[in-house]
């Protein structure tokens, strides 16, 4: 990857880039776990799954000035996860692909991970991952962060750029529908 | 089902929250990830870092050259002609007007002489 192409010079001076810096490393030790899980969840594989991270982070880097100053104080891993969920699009679109292997069925390097309580012999959670796959991006996106992120209803509104309202009828209405399609009583 | 297979709860039990919450469980990063990154982000604050020092340099290097270099004279001097000849375009321009407006002056004058 063309990391350096993508990353401009800071104009800061050296004591403000050298602040900024050990604050990103906050950010990124504090999220990595999560831009990572998010990307796995979405590409299906450990491979792109890591290049996706990596290429999050770089152009996080790049903004986490204006990002951090225009934050108000509010917490930055919904910006975060914007990025790679605009990134994550992007590589469908660019590649004109959706993961065509379940995460559990795929190389075996994807299988390590995934869903590792499938190993355990769980029938359903292969069928909950199966009927995910499946659902519209959008709903599939905020289950994955309300699930695999543990995000509440107002960073999944900002990661998406959607109101409060409308994440959480998204939220309800991707529940639902999984339900549906794996034949499970609501309660 | 054989007998050593364990019971399974019937699909319509099942809370589907709790299922995704089962299934989606976070992800620890591979060891190589967090070393490939530290890595990469190293290389770029480091990259930014002499960049920004380097375009310093360059900089009052290359203006200082520009100055001793002179090639680059000639562009102030042809801009100081340029100006000049522009100046005495104008003059030229005005003093024709004023010559056009002394001979319409001259003929009136000329004309009111020659009537009764």
């Amino acid at each position: 990857m063309s990391a350096k192409e993508n990353v401009e010079p800071s104009s800061l001076d050296p004591a403000a880039k050298a602040e900024l810096d050990r604050a990103f490393e906050d950010l990124y030790r504090a999220h990595l776990r999560d831009v990572y899980s998010y990307a796995y969840y979405r590409v299906g594989n450990q491979h792109d799954a890591e290049d996706l991270t990596e290429q999050a982070f770089l152009q996080a880097y790049r903004h986490f000035d204006r990002a951090r100053r225009e934050s108000d104080g509010r917490p930055l891993r919904p910006w975060l996860i914007r990025i790679a969920h605009n990134l994550a699009s992007n590589y469908y679109r660019d590649r004109s692909r959706r993961p065509q292997t379940s995460l559990e069925t795929a190389d075996p390097i994807a299988a390590r991970h995934g869903t590792e309580a499938i190993a355990e012999g769980r029938e359903e959670l292969r069928q909950v991952m199966a009927k995910l796959e499946k659902l519209p991006d959008d709903r599939r996106d905020v289950l994955i962060m309300r699930f695999a992120l543990g995000m509440d209803n107002r960073e999944i509104a900002r990661a998406l750029g959607r109101s409060d309202g409308a994440t959480k009828v998204l939220i309800h209405r991707a529940i639902k529908q999984l339900q549906e399609e794996m034949g499970i009583d609501a309660e | 089902m054989t007998p050593s297979e364990p019971a399974r709860e019937p699909l319509g039990s099942w809370n589907v929250e709790q299922l995704l919450t089962d299934a989606l469980r976070p992800l620890e990063p591979p060891e190589r990830l967090s070393g490939r990154l530290e890595d990469t982000l190293s290389a770029v604050t480091q990259a930014a870092a002499e960049e920004l020092s380097d375009w310093a340099e360059e900089l009052s290097e290359s203006e200082l050259r520009a100055l001793r270099d002179p090639r680059n004279w000639v562009r102030p001097v042809f801009a100081v002609g340029a100006g000049g000849a522009a100046a005495g375009a104008l003059v030229i321009l005005e003093l024709r007007r004023r010559g056009r407006q002394q001979a319409k002056g001259g003929l009136r004058s000329l004309a009111g002489r020659v009537k009764p």
